[in-house]
């Protein structure tokens, strides 16, 4: 006959046994009605398909798990059974959680990525457009990593004027995902950050995983601020990259992004010189051209036109007044010779009136006795008229 | 070393960029274009000096006693 026992009673000895029995194990399982309670205690099922365990995951010890566990995923959890005499129930005081397998966390991206997707929260209309210049640079990562340093020597080689506020940032491990959401939150409290870089240096999918979280990812979302990520290497894609307004390779790929290189502006400073010289140069020869052009033109060639035209015209007058200067000449000569002639004859009359005659044979007059002809008849003049006379011998 | 304001550089720049293109105009009179270049090759010298003697400029954000601290720190060469 079986001993009478209370309900404490019994659920007592159960306990002892169960948590006695299970004080340390491994469980493999899908994680199904994950719950994170506001007090920061995780709450959850483990099954398979013929079993269900209940599961609790303490704050303090919670914050070991470098990812937040979903429903679906496979996890292999360590930890102890303990009995709830209240409610008689057991359940697993998850110690600690792994993924099953390299595939569980893969699962968990694809998963959130399909999600988000759904939301539009990768959606090219919600992406701001980066600034022309970034005169201020939130960066938001761990100080003492590699990658800010590699930053900070882009940003010195390439544009050393730039500012850089940076807000130190747990980006891997426990509360690595809170972290990063946090200070997005916090930098936009700046007003004048142009833009922020979230960035992390290379690692495996496990210390990248806080930019898989879905609470960084809606931090990146609500971010006024535009956001560039440079998270691991060329090859690594995160759910960060997808919902940020622009995705680099890498840390110091996003910088250089972001930074114009010095010596374009130190080339076209130095070109300035050159070029307004050349400038100023056509600017002085398109001036002496329109002088040219301004005495070439209709307007400066009218008065030596008229210039010439008076002369052309003087010219004909002058030839005019020579002209008749000519015949007038020649007109005077005329009357002279013609007066000339009349006084010749006027002193030939007067001879003739003292009793002179003149002796003219065949039309001539007869100047010497030896001219004279005897055989031919003569003309006589005297001063009052002519008589011929026949010579006989 | 003196520390330029990136402001004072961008807006020394783009009237460097604004003379650059008033000069490439043929119809501008000579006086006033002599007036730009010269204008022009006081801002390049200064645009350069500034570029050459910058160094960026780092600020740390601390969060101590729930106020944010901000401390300059120089990353000298």
């Amino acid at each position: 006959m079986s001993t009478l026992l209370t309900v404490s009673e019994i659920t007592k000895e159960i306990k002892q046994i169960l948590e006695d029995g299970f004080a340390n194990v491994s469980i493999i399982g899908e994680i199904s009605g994950f719950k994170a309670h506001v007090s920061g205690h995780w709450y959850f099922n483990l099954k398979d398909s013929n079993a269900v365990i209940s599961c609790t995951m303490w704050k303090g010890v919670n914050s070991s798990v470098f990812f937040t566990p979903q429903d679906g995923m496979k996890v292999i959890v360590g930890g102890r059974i303990t009995v709830y005499p209240l409610r008689g129930n057991y359940q697993v005081d998850v110690r600690s959680m792994r993924p099953a397998g390299a595939g569980e966390l893969q699962a968990a991206f694809e998963l959130l990525k399909q999600k988000l997707a759904a939301e539009g929260l990768f959606d090219q209309k919600y992406k701001k457009p980066l600034p022309v210049l970034s005169k201020k640079i939130g960066i938001i990562t761990a100080i003492d990593g590699a990658a800010f340093q590699d930053m900070i020597s882009v940003a010195e080689r390439r544009f050393p004027l730039v500012e850089i506020l940076v807000s130190p940032t747990r980006v891997q491990g426990t509360g690595a995902a809170e972290n990063i959401a946090e200070n997005i939150k916090e930098l936009n409290k700046y007003k004048d950050i142009d833009i922020i870089i979230l960035a992390r240096g290379g690692g495996s999918i496990e210390d990248l995983w806080a930019f898989n979280e879905e609470i960084v990812a809606r931090a990146i979302f609500d971010s006024k601020i535009p956001i560039v990520t440079g998270v691991g290497h060329e090859v690594d894609f995160t759910i960060a990259d997808f919902v940020a307004d622009l995705r680099a390779p890498t840390p110091s790929a996003a910088m250089e992004l972001l930074t114009p290189d010095k010596n374009d502006f130190i080339s076209f400073i130095s070109e300035f010189e050159n070029n307004s010289l050349q400038m100023i140069e056509r600017i002085f020869q398109s001036k002496k051209e329109k002088v040219h052009n301004a005495l070439d033109s209709y307007g400066f060639r009218t008065p030596a036109g008229i210039l010439r035209r008076r002369t052309q015209e003087v010219d004909n007058i002058l030839y005019k007044i020579l002209q008749c200067t000519d015949k007038n000449i020649l007109i005077k000569n005329n009357r002279l010779s013609l007066l000339v002639k009349s006084i010749e004859s006027h002193d030939l009359q007067r001879t003739l009136k003292k009793g002179f005659v003149l002796v003219k044979q065949e039309s001539k007059f007869i100047t010497r006795s030896e001219y004279f002809n005897k055989d031919t008849a003569a003309s006589l003049k005297f001063y009052d008229g002519e008589v011929t006379v026949k010579i006989s011998e | 070393m003196k520390k330029k304001n990136i402001n004072t550089f961008e807006s020394e720049l783009s009237r460097l960029q604004e003379i650059s293109d008033l000069l490439d105009n043929d119809e501008l009179d000579l006086e006033t274009a002599m007036k730009l270049y010269e204008e022009g090759v006081e801002l390049s010298s200064s645009c350069i000096q500034t570029l050459k003697g910058a160094e960026v400029r780092i600020t740390e954000i601390k969060k101590k006693l729930d106020k944010i601290k901000t401390e300059d720190e120089e990353f000298l060469e």
